[in-house]
Order: structure tokens, then C-alpha cells, then sequence
């Protein structure tokens, strides 16, 4: 694993923020273990997009209503904004950056584009993240269980048949059609 | 809109906790599914947030002196996937299944939400049926809280300052005990727009809670005379739909007005009715 | 036509950036120190800021400035200075110049600071006192200051009338009076708006803008603030939808430049989701429908009078009822328009603006006459079929409709379905069926586009256009490498930006037929350019042909009549050295041969409802959407984009809302919790299919759009399985649970 600390970047906001002082949080995202200074204000969703710069989890209502912000924390699924940073102190939290590899993406990222499972794409990383935590959560066998459990993530564009498409044919053998 | 600016404590037992309460202002966060959305919409302006997310002595569920024990801090997922609740409380698993969304059950915990006492939550429907009680500690030690005098209004309840939930504690259900809830969701949030959760003893005696019809949940004690030690035949159960949600003043909003909530109160008795008949 | 890339189901090219979370929007581009900005809203809906107290924010360590009418520097003075590509006739508003409070939510101060955290913290310690006076917000309240809107906006007609409705209704065998009613609804992309502003030196800016039209948010920002069109811009390469509310610049444009100028910094501002509710939005329509006709179903008489809200400062003006006179075929048709200004920010261009509301009430109209007469609906419609646009007395350029009617009805099993309400039950649940028909422009504007070949005869194709979500990217790679007969992933499609050619602001569906013409053109031009390179150079084998006698294919141009003869662009370029060949290409529309004939789209709508009568609840199960609009470029995005409108057309009929508390006159409902959108448990069963329409007179493509047609019509169809269904009749959107009971 490797660490990587945010400690002096411009985004530090311990300087800067007289609401007392920041407290230090360590966790590891998509692999890489970061340690951050960051007041207890500060959501996880936040801390990921401005302190982090990873930018592929998205804010789409910041009141856990959309599910733009979904990761997997430790494994489950949550709504990142809904989630203060501080608190997830040693906690191993996967974003949409950390599904693909480098040179290969996800079967699943794979069936959403075969799918045509997203227009603008905005929220498309919750989407992801979300029906891999659907999946691993063991249930999701038919189209309706599907569309059920996926309803937590919004997507204003309607491809929500296509998402439901693209999650059947990664359950069913993860290839193309 | 947003949360403003406060002071940040991780506790480890529950008394460091209770001690970190040392004023009104600082409120306690277990899973902040209820109290992050009040910080951003500024209902609630804390000078500390004390997180008890991570003390192990308020999670997870046993039985233990005829009492099923749920710690506070126990999160609507673990209730969904525990064994003793599914096979003697089914009717929370059930509905725990049903709260919100995934993301929500994940990480959202039944004391958050009692404390929060909504008044479309879930939880505070099963309590009440359950009979349970509401294990509280404070300076003063510890002391139980009846479901039935735990929620007093619409986002208020019985829990004194500096205290805090440790616990929820329900009579084990006798053998034959049966239990529904049944919700007409709000179709965006899913709340419960109305609630309905019963629980029948082997000898008849039916405990009716409603959710999401007045300021805050309430045992119905026409409708629960109206069954009470009767076989559920239809007749009974049409005049228990009839004595339902009479005299309490009913919630109206954009979503449902008054008459409409009253309405699929008296609906979702008997459905609930029927499921235990 | 024998194609290689349009016209097939290619997969997303920006798909691979949007599925792992690389596709930057605008509020994820920063640089260095960027200040970030957490805009205050009146909380009021009508009056005047009678103080602002900024004492307690600003000994918030970290707080820059707080800026408001008090503070910020004098602006430009014309109101044409503030208008916009997509800006209603009136008084555009000046945001943050004023004390007056013309709408709930104005914006009325914006705070700076270096954390995101700061300003939110520090935005509620600002103390904002105001005069409150008594706001009007509630048009059916306020339908008898209905009057004429003022000016006109481009595009718009004017509804004309003709013949005389009164006589010829009054001798209608069978006649039909009601009206119909929809509320506000908001736009509500997941993104919300956003602005990055990058201040650079010598007073530069670069600015990461949600927009439709980047020249537009370019335009706006020079004209108030009087700056060089150099030294702005606008870059907006991902836009987390739109809907329209993207046309216009708003006001997080205004305020992050604002204090970009001023403080000299970097700036980023989002809205809060309940801000996106503070923008323009569909506006509350009354509308009143009269049809008449004979006892054979004939059309003798058409009147459609629409009343509508708007601002205090514009007049908001949408197409809403002209579609009653094109639709069908009727000699005495009336129709009229009339706006109610009221104490709310204009309403906005929104999927399908004025058609996805006026055809909503034409064709729960024309459902209810069917019923009147006891013919089927999809009969009655086939019946008054309109060969010619009845209002401008032209041919249409294509109109598959019949085909669609005839399409979709067979594909949904429509000629199964027993005519009589309160037929037909499954479970405890009743069934209805019901359909409507839909209809949009086919609108070109002017484009340009530029085109590069390198030595290795990859081509990078440019336009200032935008994707919301459309498929533009994709579509004009497709129509590039056709085109130019090169592999897709030799091609490079890119938008957004104000160094790219001129394109104006993404809306209307013309997106596809305007750049993709202009993409078409230059890309011509290039093959023109690459094939006289090849015939110069040594020992080509095409130094007698003609570009008629060769093929561009998989990146060679081969002899027609003996395709191994060939040679690869790279080659051509690399024999004939050359580094780069570019060429630039504006595509205006045949206006001369467009005059002469209608042009649109066209769709016929099947649904199925189940509905709950214990508790109210409707379930959309089934929807058919046959869909004419003209050629197809890529049926796989196209379909997504009809699925989409339909999506919205459910959730116009059953879901979405904007509900005024007009004690306050505030929306009530503002956030993802309480304004209903569908979830992915709401949506199950929607069959697309498209009618393909050959039209050489639309545009050198043979395209319409798609991007509105799939909302326009859905609704209606939807309240009409209601009434199938339940034998009760509502004709208020949102039909919710409790006007069923």
C-alpha cells in the first residue's frame, strides 16, 4: 500500500479555519492510505472532491437524497456527503477512480457503456459504485429486485432501464452481448 | 444549509460521552444520517458534535433476562441481517428493509433515529408496538423510558439533556406472537407518509402504532380496543379501521392532506390486520 | 445508404471518461488558491433589503469579502448589456445591484472565502433584514390580469388563427370544453450550476462554466462587465445536464466573476441543490380547450386559449398553443396567448418548452372528444390526420406520423384494448390504456467547424457546441469518420470552448442536424484538400482521377474500380510533407429551400397504467413510443435520448411539481426529498421505435433531432390510460394520489 499525506497543500485548511482547530483523519482510498488535516465540518464527499481532488464522486443534492456522492466504505455502500471525513477515521473507502485499472476498466463500467446507461454522466460514478455494493450485498436476482435497490441513485436523464440492462448483463457473466 | 462551524469529540465508552455533554449545544452522532441533514438545513446549530459511532458497547443485538436488546448505535442493516430479530421481530427487519434507500440502511442507526423522533420515521411505529423501552444514561446513571412516553412532539421526545440512548429494549415476544408493518411511502423520500406497525399476542391482546399521521407516533387505544382478545374476522377489523386515527390531529401537507392520511391510516390498519389475522 | 459509422449503434466515445469518474464538470477544475463562493438567497419573495450586517462573517478567519448591492462596483448600464442568446423580451435582471426583491430566493450576497467550509460557515453569520411587502405567486389566482405578452423572441411565432371557431363550433355535432392544468417544474440536472473562474495574469480569465453555449455565457460576462473577448474563456467540456437551465448564463456565472475582477483570485461557486429551485423554471399553465366536431368525427373546430405565468421583469413566451393549429386538420381554428406577470424569477426553456405543456391539453382534448363520439382514440386521430402544417398552409419536408400511429399501436397491442373505461382489472388493480401524439421543430441554425489532419492522418474536429448528455460527441465523430473514411478512434470530436468555431447554445434539437452539417462540410472540404495532395505526389496512382473515382475507407483512399490501389491519408501527408491540413467550414441552412415546407418531428405515444384505487397509486407498465424524426445517426444514443423524454413525460403526469406556499411565495418542496422525480423502481417497460423518415429537404443530413420529441405528448397519454382505467378524468398534473380517490 502506498501512503500519501495531505499535509501542506493549499487546501490544508488548518491555517486558515478559526472554527478551532482541524483534527487529523487517516483513511484509505482506493488503495492509498492518506492522512489529512481537516476541521470536523468537513464531509467525506468534500474532503474527497476539494481536498483529495478526486472529483469522481459527485455532489449532486448534499442531503444523502441523489446518491451522486455513493462510495463503498468499507465494502458498503453509503452516501459520502451524509458521512462527517472525521469520523471514518482507519476506514478503506473506494471511489469510482478506484474501480477500473489502469490500462482496464470494470466489467460493470464496461456494460454501462455497452448499455448506454448514462447520458451526462454526472450520476454515473454513484451509479457504479452503487450496484457494485448492491452486488456484493447478495441479493439483486431479478430486474425488479434491480430497480428496487438501485432507487437510491437519481438519474435525471432516465437511463434508469439501461442501468438495469447493463447490472443484468454484468451479473449474468459480465461479458459483452 | 450547510453545517456551521463546531467542535469534534470521538468517544470510546458511553460515559466519556455523557461527560462531553456539557451543555445543550452539543448534540451526539452515531450513524448522522438524521442530525447531518438538520446541520445542513441549520435546525440544529452545535458548538460539538460527540461521535459514538465507534463504542462498542452500544452495537449490536442479544437477548438476555426475557428482554431483546438492540444497541443504539446498532445500524438499520445489522438489524436487517440479525437473526434473533428475524425470527422473533420480524416486523422490524422487514421493515428496516424498507427505510430510505440502501446507502441510508448502511449507515443509519435505529438510536440516531429515535433521537431524531421524525414524525414519517419508521422506527418510532415499531417501538411503540413493541412495547419496547428506551434506554437512556446520563450523569445520573442509567433509566428506561416507555415507548409510549418517549415521544412527546413533532421532533421532540422524553430524553433529558446530557443524556443520552444506549439502548432499546423489547419483551421477548411469547411463542405465536405475530407482528406487520406496513407503510405507504412518500414517493420521493420514503418516509412513511403513513405508518401503520402491530403486534398480536397469543392471548389476543394488539398493540396498534401509527407513524406519519400526527406530530409525533402514537398508540391507537380505540382501534387496539376495537381487536383486543377478538378473532380478526372482517368484521372486527372494519371496526377497527373505523375507530383508527380518531380524535389526534392528522399532518397535512403538499404531498397528503388530512382527510387523504386518514384515509390510508384506516387502509393500512387493515392491511396490517389482515397480515396478523 | 451504405454507411460505415452514422446510422449505427456506436457506443459512447466519452463513455470510458464518464464511467471511471474523469470526465471533469465545472466545479472540478482548480488551480493554485481558488477562493470559493457561498451565494446568500432572500428569503423573501417580494420587498426590500432594508440591512445587511456583515460583522460576525467577516471575523471568521478566512473570510475575504462579502459582496452585495452595497458594495459592488458600478456595472454596465444598457439592458442590452445584460441580455442573452436565450433571454426572453423585458428587463434582465441585475443580480446584485439592487435592494428590490423581485422573487423568493433572489440572490442577495455572495461570500468569499479560502475554504469551502468557511464561506458556508461564514454565509450563516451574514444578517439580512428586509421590508416585506404582499407577493403575488399564484397564476390561477391572478387569471384575470392575464394580458398579451410584449416583444418577441426569436423563434417564437406568434399562434395565428383562422376561420371562425364560434360559428363553426356552435354547428359542431359533438363538442368538448375543459381545462387543463400543470404547475411550475424545475429543471433539475444532478449537477448543479456551477462556475469555476481562473484568474490569470494581466486579467485573463478562464472560465469552467455549466453552460449550453459557451459564447453565450462569453458574451454575457463581456457585455456587463465591459471586458476584451480575448481575455475571456469559456471552457464547459462535461455538462452534468441541463434540460435548458443551462441556456441562460445564471447568476453563480455572474457572482464568481464578479468576484474574480474584483479580488483578483481564482473563484469557484456552486448552487445548493435548493438554489437550483431560485432559476427558471416550466411555468404554471391554465389552459382552456374547445373542439368541435362532426358526428363522424370530423374536426369542425379548434379553440386553445392558454394562460401562462411569467416574471415581473420578462415576458416568458413559449410556444404552447400552435401546435393546436398544425396538428390536425380543421378549418376554423382560434387560438390565443396570454401571460400573468407575478412576483417570481422568469420562467426558462425546459425540455420541450411550450409543446410538452400545450400538446399535453390538445390531446387530453382530443381523448375526451373520442370518448364523446365512441370512436377509438388512435382512429379519431387518423381521421383528422393533417397531410399539410395547417397554419402556414405548407407541405411537410417528411411526416412518417401515420406510420408511427400504425408502428406503435401494433408494437404496444393497442387493437387488443376493449374501448370501455373501467374494463379491465388485473389482481385489484385497474388497467387502462391510453395514447396521445407528439410533435416538435426541426430546426438548423448556422455553425461553424474546423477540422485538422495531422501527419498520421488522425483528424481532431472542433466546435464551440456543447454535449448535455446528448451524444454530440459521438454523433459528430461519427459523422467525421464517415465522412472522411477513417476509423472512429482516429477521429477526435471536440466542444465547448470559445477558441473553437461559433456555435450557438445547445437546445431546440438542433444540435445534431446544425453541427453535424457544419462537421459534415468541413470534413468534405478536407477530403477535397488530402485528395489533391495525393494526386501530386510522386508516382501517385491518382494523378488522372477524379475525386469521383476514388474511396475514402478505413484511412486509404483506394481507386474505386480496384480498391487495392490505394494509399493511406498518413501516407499523403507524410509524402507530400505535410504537417497539418485544416480547414474551416460554416454550414447555414438552406433557408430559401426550407421556407417552403413545414418542418418536424413527429411521435405517437402508447402507455399502459395500472392504478390501485385502495390507495391511489398509478403505475406507468408499459410505454410505446414510435418515433418519426427524420434519419437516425446513432440509434443506440437516439433511443436514450426518446427514453429520457419519456421518462420525464411519467413524471410530468404523475411525479413533478413545484409547490408554491403562496403565504410566502416560496417553492416548498425544494430538494431531491420532497420534488418528486422517478426513481429507478418507477420505470420498468419503455419500447422505442423509430420511424425513419428520408428527407433531402430538411438539411443536408437528413436529420431532426431527438432531443425534445420523446417528453412531447407522454403526459397526455398517460392521464388518458388514467381515465381508461378508472373512468375518472383529472386534468391537473401532477395526477396524484389523492385527486383519484
Amino acid at each position: 500500500m502506498s501512503q500519501h499525506t495531505i499535509g501542506n497543500s493549499n487546501y490544508n485548511s488548518q491555517q486558515l479555519y478559526d472554527a478551532d482547530e482541524t483534527i487529523p483523519v487517516g483513511f484509505t482510498v482506493n488503495g492509498t492510505h492518506h492522512t489529512l488535516q481537516l476541521t470536523a465540518a468537513t464531509t467525506l464527499l468534500d474532503a474527497l472532491r476539494e481536498y483529495m481532488h478526486l472529483t469522481g464522486t459527485k455532489k449532486g443534492c448534499d442531503h444523502g437524497q441523489c446518491g451522486a456522492c455513493t462510495v463503498l466504505l468499507n465494502g458498503k455502500r453509503v452516501n459520502a456527503c451524509l458521512i462527517l471525513a472525521v469520523t471514518k477515521d482507519g476506514a478503506d473507502i473506494t471511489t469510482i477512480e478506484g474501480i477500473a485499472t489502469a490500462d482496464m476498466l470494470h466489467p460493470l463500467q464496461a456494460a454501462f457503456i455497452e448499455h448506454d446507461a448514462f447520458q451526462c454522466g454526472y450520476c454515473t460514478p454513484g451509479q457504479i459504485c452503487s450496484a457494485l455494493g448492491m452486488l456484493q450485498e447478495g441479493r439483486a436476482n431479478t430486474a425488479e429486485e434491480i430497480r428496487e435497490l438501485m432507487s437510491g441513485n437519481l438519474c435525471r436523464c432516465g437511463a434508469y432501464t439501461n442501468i438495469v440492462d447493463a447490472i443484468l448483463q454484468y451479473k449474468n457473466g459480465g461479458g459483452r452481448d | 444549509m450547510i453545517p456551521t462551524a463546531f467542535d469534534y469529540q470521538k468517544a470510546s465508552t458511553v460515559d466519556e460521552a455523557i461527560a462531553a455533554l456539557t451543555d445543550g449545544d452539543v448534540k451526539i452522532l452515531a450513524g448522522g444520517h438524521s442530525l447531518l441533514p438538520a446541520l445542513k438545513l441549520r435546525l440544529n446549530q452545535p458548538s460539538k458534535l460527540v461521535n459514538i459511532a465507534g463504542i462498542e458497547e452500544l452495537k449490536g443485538i442479544k437477548e438476555e433476562d426475557g428482554e431483546i436488546v438492540i444497541g443504539a448505535a446498532t445500524t438499520y442493516h445489522d438489524i436487517v441481517k440479525n437473526d434473533i430479530i428475524k425470527s422473533k421481530l420480524s416486523f422490524f427487519s422487514d421493515s428496516a428493509s424498507r427505510i430510505g434507500d440502501v446507502q441510508v440502511r448502511n449507515h443509519g442507526t435505529i438510536g440516531g433515529s429515535l433521537a431524531h423522533a421524525d414524525p414519517s420515521a419508521d422506527w418510532t411505529a415499531l417501538v411503540l408496538a413493541a412495547d419496547a423501552a428506551i434506554e437512556v444514561k446520563g450523569k445520573n446513571g442509567k433509566r428506561r423510558i416507555k415507548a409510549t412516553e418517549f415521544f412527546t412532539g413533532l421532533f421532540s421526545t422524553a430524553l433529558e439533556e446530557g443524556e443520552i440512548i444506549t439502548a432499546v429494549r423489547i419483551p421477548s415476544p411469547a411463542e405465536g406472537t405475530k407482528t406487520a408493518y406496513q407503510k405507504f411511502p412518500q414517493p420521493a423520500s420514503r418516509f412513511a407518509m403513513v405508518g401503520c406497525a402491530v403486534l398480536r399476542k397469543p392471548d389476543g391482546v394488539t398493540n396498534i402504532a401509527f407513524t406519519g399521521v400526527s406530530d409525533n407516533a402514537f398508540r391507537d387505544a380505540a382501534a387496539e380496543q376495537a381487536v383486543a382478545g377478538k378473532p380478526l374476522d372482517d368484521a372486527t377489523i372494519e371496526a377497527a379501521a373505523n375507530a383508527a386515527a380518531e380524535g389526534v390531529s392528522i399532518l397535512s401537507d403538499h404531498y397528503a392532506a388530512a382527510d387523504y392520511r386518514k384515509h390510508l391510516a384506516k387502509v393500512y390498519l387493515k392491511k396490517v390486520l389482515h397480515a396478523v389475522a | 445508404m451504405q454507411t460505415t459509422f452514422t446510422g449505427k449503434p456506436v457506443n459512447r466515445v466519452d463513455g470510458p471518461v464518464k464511467v471511471t469518474g474523469r470526465a471533469q464538470y465545472a466545479a472540478e477544475f482548480s488551480t493554485g488558491q481558488t477562493l470559493h463562493g457561498v451565494i446568500i438567497s432572500s428569503t423573501v419573495a417580494r420587498g426590500r433589503i432594508t440591512g445587511i450586517d456583515e460583522s460576525a462573517a467577516m471575523q471568521v478567519k478566512g473570510v475575504v469579502t462579502i459582496f452585495s448591492h452595497k458594495n459592488i462596483p458600478t456595472l454596465a448600464w444598457l439592458n442590452f448589456s445584460y441580455w442573452d442568446l436565450a433571454a426572453p423580451p423585458g428587463k434582465h435582471f441585475r443580480y446584485f445591484q439592487t435592494d428590490e426583491i423581485y422573487f423568493s430566493q433572489q440572490p442577495v450576497a455572495i461570500v468569499i472565502a479560502e475554504t469551502f467550509e468557511i464561506a458556508r460557515h461564514a454565509a450563516a453569520l451574514v444578517h439580512i433584514t428586509y421590508e416585506t411587502l404582499p407577493a403575488e405567486t399564484d397564476v390561477y389566482a391572478s387569471l384575470h390580469k392575464a394580458r398579451k405578452p410584449k416583444g418577441s423572441r426569436i423563434g417564437i411565432k406568434k399562434p395565428k388563427s383562422r376561420g371562425n371557431f364560434s360559428k363553426a363550433f356552435a354547428a359542431s355535432a359533438v363538442t368538448v370544453k375543459a381545462e387543463y392544468r400543470h404547475g411550475a417544474e424545475h429543471h433539475n440536472p444532478m449537477e448543479t450550476m456551477a462556475s469555476t473562474v481562473i484568474y490569470q495574469d494581466g486579467g485573463k480569465l478562464v472560465i469552467y462554466d455549466k453552460t449550453q453555449g459557451v459564447f453565450n455565457s462569453q458574451q454575457y460576462i463581456r457585455g456587463i462587465f465591459n471586458l476584451k473577448f480575448k481575455n475571456i474563456k469559456v471552457v464547459s467540456p462535461y455538462v452534468g445536464g441541463a434540460f435548458g437551465v443551462a441556456l441562460r448564463p445564471q447568476y453563480q456565472l455572474f457572482a464568481a466573476v464578479l468576484a474574480a475582477l474584483q479580488l483578483k483570485r481564482s473563484v469557484k461557486i456552486s448552487l445548493t441543490r435548493q438554489q437550483m429551485f431560485s432559476l427558471g423554471h416550466r411555468p404554471a399553465i391554465v389552459q382552456q380547450l374547445a373542439l368541435g366536431a362532426s358526428a363522424d368525427g370530423l374536426l369542425q373546430a379548434i379553440s386553445h386559449t392558454a394562460i401562462q405565468e411569467t416574471s415581473r421583469f420578462e415576458d416568458y413566451v413559449q410556444a404552447v398553443v400552435n401546435w393546436s393549429g398544425m396538428l390536425y386538420n380543421c378549418a376554423h381554428v382560434q387560438m390565443d396567448y396570454k401571460l400573468v406577470p407575478l412576483d417570481i424569477n422568469s420562467p426558462a426553456d425546459m425540455r420541450a418548452p411550450g409543446a410538452a405543456s400545450g400538446v399535453f391539453a390538445l390531446e387530453c382534448a382530443m381523448d375526451e372528444l373520442a370518448y364523446q363520439l365512441s370512436i377509438d382514440p388512435l382512429q379519431l386521430r387518423l381521421i383528422n390526420y393533417a397531410e399539410k402544417d395547417g397554419v402556414s398552409g405548407k407541405a411537410y419536408s417528411s411526416k412518417a406520423l401515420k406510420a408511427c400511429y400504425l408502428q406503435g399501436a401494433d408494437k404496444f397491442g393497442w387493437q387488443q384494448r376493449n374501448p370501455l373505461p373501467r374494463s379491465v382489472k388485473k389482481g385489484n388493480k385497474l388497467v387502462g390504456m391510453g395514447m396521445a401524439t407528439g410533435i416538435w421543430d426541426a430546426l438548423s441554425i448556422p455553425v461553424r467547424a474546423k477540422a485538422v489532419l495531422n501527419a498520421q492522418g488522425k483528424l481532431t474536429v472542433t466546435s464551440a457546441t456543447a454535449d448535455i448528455g446528448t451524444g454530440t460527441y459521438t454523433i459528430m465523430s461519427q459523422i467525421a469518420a464517415e465522412t472522411l473514411g477513417l476509423p472512429l478512434d482516429d477521429v477526435t470530436f471536440q466542444l465547448g470552448d470559445t477558441d473553437f468555431p461559433l456555435a450557438f447554445v445547445q437546445g431546440g434539437s438542433y444540435t445534431a442536424a446544425s453541427v453535424g452539417a457544419a462537421v459534415q462540410k468541413v470534413c468534405l472540404e478536407i477530403k477535397q484538400d488530402v485528395f489533391k495532395l495525393a494526386k501530386r505526389i510522386k508516382n501517385s496512382p491518382f494523378k488522372q482521377c477524379s475525386l469521383n473515382d476514388v474511396v475514402f475507407s478505413d484511412g486509404y483512399i483506394q481507386l474505386a474500380g480496384n480498391r487495392s490501389t490505394s494509399l493511406s491519408l498518413a501516407s499523403v501527408m507524410q509524402q507530400s510533407k505535410t504537417d497539418r491540413l485544416k480547414n474551416t467550414a460554416t454550414a447555414l441552412p438552406n433557408a430559401l429551400q426550407q421556407m417552403r415546407y413545414a418542418l418536424n418531428t413527429h411521435s405517437a405515444v402508447f402507455v399502459e397504467v395500472e392504478v390501485d384505487e385502495d390507495f391511489g397509486t398509478i403505475k406507468v407498465t408499459r410505454v410505446v413510443s414510435a418515433v418519426a424524426a427524420g434519419r437516425i445517426l446513432n440509434p443506440k444514443t437516439a433511443r436514450s435520448q426518446v427514453m429520457g423524454g419519456v421518462v420525464w413525460g411519467i413524471s410530468m403526469a404523475l411525479q413533478e411539481e413545484s409547490v408554491t406556499d403562496h403565504h410566502y411565495g416560496r417553492y416548498i418542496n425544494h430538494s431531491f426529498a420532497e420534488y418528486h422525480i422517478p426513481v429507478n423502481a418507477d420505470i420498468s417497460n419503455i419500447e422505442i421505435i423509430f420511424v425513419e423518415e428520408q428527407d433531402d429537404i430538411v438539411n443536408p443530413l437528413g436529420v431532426k433531432g431527438v432531443g425534445e420529441i420523446g417528453v412531447v405528448g407522454v403526459a397526455a397519454a398517460v392521464v388518458n390510460a388514467i381515465y381508461h382505467a378508472t373512468g375518472k378524468r383529472i386534468r391537473q398534473l401532477p395526477v396524484t394520489l389523492d385527486k383519484l380517490l
